[in-house]
């Protein structure tokens, strides 16, 4: 699934590090998101939706459209 | 890292993990001594049998309860995933084994060998698995 989080991150002018962080999950796991080799559950997408303060819409994009 | 839900499950496991290699050291001098020295049968000898694997149920179980204290959805995702894998590859492996041990007499297989080699699969099933979300 394609998604803005290397846009949105360096917006804030975050590392993958730093997003972890706020997340409480692995630098790892940001990457594999951000790259698209794996989709968050709807949980994690929930809270990066707060953390950006945007919609999840608007972070991940819809392939099946 | 993923802060302190991840740090407590780490902690848990190592801690568990101390416990049981300590108590698998002890059952297995425990059984070698027992056995070499007095040679048990019955009950007994069941029991000291049994004693040497309950450790090695004991890690298995400690490394279950850590993936499922894992908050981190990829690295739970690749350790269930590698799992799978290794149970295959083991079940295959075994297969095989077994069907050359039927028909080309190849040495026998003890079964307490299959968890080292499960073991043996996950470390390889982790490492290629995990590559995949670099």
């Amino acid at each position: 699934m394609k998604n803005r989080l290397k846009v949105l991150r360096a917006e804030r002018d975050w590392s993958q590090g730093d997003l972890a962080q706020r997340l409480e999950v692995s630098r790892q796991s940001v990457n594999a998101i951000e790259t698209g080799k794996f989709d968050p559950s709807l949980p994690l997408a929930f809270k990066l939706a707060r953390l950006f303060e945007m919609r999840i819409e608007e972070i991940f994009e819809d392939s099946g459209q | 890292m993923e802060g302190k839900t991840k740090d407590l499950a780490r902690s848990r496991h190592n801690r568990r993990l101390i416990v049981f290699s300590v108590l698998l050291a002890l059952a297995g001098s425990l059984d070698a001594w027992v056995f070499i020295r007095r040679h048990p049968t019955g009950v007994l000898a069941y029991a000291l049998a049994v004693l040497r694997a309950l450790p090695m149920i004991g890690i298995m179980a400690d490394f279950g309860l850590y993936v499922a204290a894992l908050k981190d959805e990829v690295m739970r995702s690749i350790i269930y995933q590698s799992m799978l894998w290794s149970i295959g590859a083991t079940l295959g492996f075994t297969t095989v084994w077994g069907f050359l041990e039927a028909f080309v007499h190849i040495p026998h297989l003890q079964p307490l060998l299959v968890m080292p080699v499960f073991g043996l699969f996950v470390g390889v099933s982790l490492f290629l698995v995990a590559r995949r979300y670099e």
